[in-house]
């Protein structure tokens, strides 16, 4: 695989990375969103440059689809009733888990296409670094408040203006350089062990949830004492 | 109280017998143990064609099993799995039976499935587990499947979707990862 640019780093491999920590997520996850911000307080916490990725899910592959309007859903394929529960549960839990950060968690009316906001990932890796978590709040929060729609250029470019990101020139890296990064990141995935977001690699590991941000802070704060067990730490 | 809903057959609700027990025990709760009938499968033999779902779950499956023995070993437990995974109906529905302390039975039925790979699906090794443990159940275990059942229904009706299940308040948590909110609403009781 080529080498692609990466800011102060290149992207060789979706394992690879000169960082500690790769950290792959999707804006459409609610898993992932409600990991932003203990994986950024981390990140600040240990003085560290974690390696922001995206992986945009191919939801209906594993899921099925659905479509909701007015919170009713009209249409639904592949899901049963199994499924079904263990989604709402799974929303349930990650709008409590919002609450608490003192977000709100709406589920999505469709499944949304996520690439261009995840290129927005790529974008402010390269060309701000350090305004990462602006971006992410500037994404974040409103998409799922419902009010962003994240398949509209326009859109991710003013949530990049919000975050202080010079947009200029993004129109172009999302059709072009920006847009052959995302996607010769995504076949890698499977074949390497990663299925879904937040994913976190850390050195041979390849831990799938924020539950793991407790080892993942004793590994990379010198492995004193002994190892935590997996939780979804609270505030 | 805490509701902790289990099956013997899922590797995370073993990986959450300790740490439960350690939460009950530093709080002092009184735990009520159910049983869940979970969903465990092998992980899918790589095909010649895959769909991208039929790859995600084949990863998803394999990537389940690495962390699970991953934190296996922190607990100092060395966890294998069954080469064709077994049964745990029968035992699970004598749960529901069990008069006094049920902690012995659940140690013994984990055991038996983890270390000796035994099909808890076997009246006779239940009957044996029964027996072994000095464990006082109310029904004959060849009833297990029909309390099972009965107990499935009731739990899928309030809402559990998997193991290890907790119930506290009128908050529902599936995983260990979730014990720390836990430990917290039962401070808050």
């Amino acid at each position: 695989m080529a080498a692609r640019f990466q800011g102060e780093r290149t992207i060789e491999h979706v394992l690879q990375s000169d960082a500690p920590l790769i950290v792959y997520v999707d804006i459409k996850s609610p898993y992932a969103f409600v990991a932003i911000r203990p994986t950024l307080a981390l990140e600040k916490e240990l003085g560290l440059k974690f390696d922001w990725r995206p992986l945009t899910l191919d939801i209906p592959s594993y899921l099925g689809s659905a479509e909701k309007k007015k919170g009713k859903v009209v249409a639904s394929k592949g899901r049963s009733q199994r499924t079904w529960n263990a989604i709402r549960y799974s929303y349930r839990d990650a709008r409590r888990y919002a609450e608490r950060q003192g977000l709100i968690l709406k589920g999505t009316e469709k499944i949304w296409d996520s690439t261009l906001p995840n290129i927005g990932i790529l974008w402010v890796m390269q060309t701000a670094r350090e305004k990462l978590g602006a971006y992410f709040e500037a994404v974040y929060p409103p998409f799922w408040r419902r009010e962003l729609d994240i398949e509209d250029i326009a859109v991710v470019e003013a949530c990049l203006k919000q975050a202080g990101v010079d947009a200029a020139g993004f129109a172009a890296f999302a059709s072009a350089e920006g847009r052959a990064l995302h996607d010769l990141l995504q076949p890698q995935f499977h074949s390497n062990g990663i299925y879904g977001v937040p994913t976190y690699v850390l050195d041979d590991d390849i831990l799938f949830g924020r539950e793991h941000i407790p080892y993942i802070r004793w590994a990379l704060g010198g492995r004193v004492g002994e190892a935590p067990d997996i939780a979804y730490e609270i505030a | 109280m805490l509701t902790i809903y289990l099956d013997f057959k899922s590797p995370a609700a073993y990986l959450a017998m300790k740490p439960t027990l350690a939460l009950v025990g530093r709080l002092g709760l009184e735990a009520h143990w159910k049983p869940f009938r979970t969903v465990e499968r092998d992980v899918p033999k790589l095909g010649k064609e895959e769909t991208v779902g039929e790859s995600h779950r084949r990863v998803r499956a394999a990537s389940q099993r690495a962390i699970a023995v991953k934190y296996a070993k922190l607990q100092g437990i060395d966890l294998k799995f069954p080469e064709t995974l077994g049964g745990s109906d029968l035992a699970l529905g004598m749960l529901s039976a069990i008069e006094g302390d049920p902690l012995p039975f659940i140690r013994a039925a984990f055991k038996g499935y983890w270390k000796k790979h035994e099909d808890l699906d076997d009246l006779q090794i239940v009957q044996g587990l029964i027996h072994e443990t000095g464990t006082q159940v109310s029904v004959d275990p060849s009833k297990g499947r029909i309390l099972l059942d009965a107990a499935q229904e009731q739990a899928e009706e309030a809402g559990i979707v998997g193991a290890p299940a907790y119930v506290i308040g009128d908050q529902i948590f599936v995983g260990r990862e979730h014990l720390p909110w836990i430990e917290e609403i039962a401070l808050s009781l």
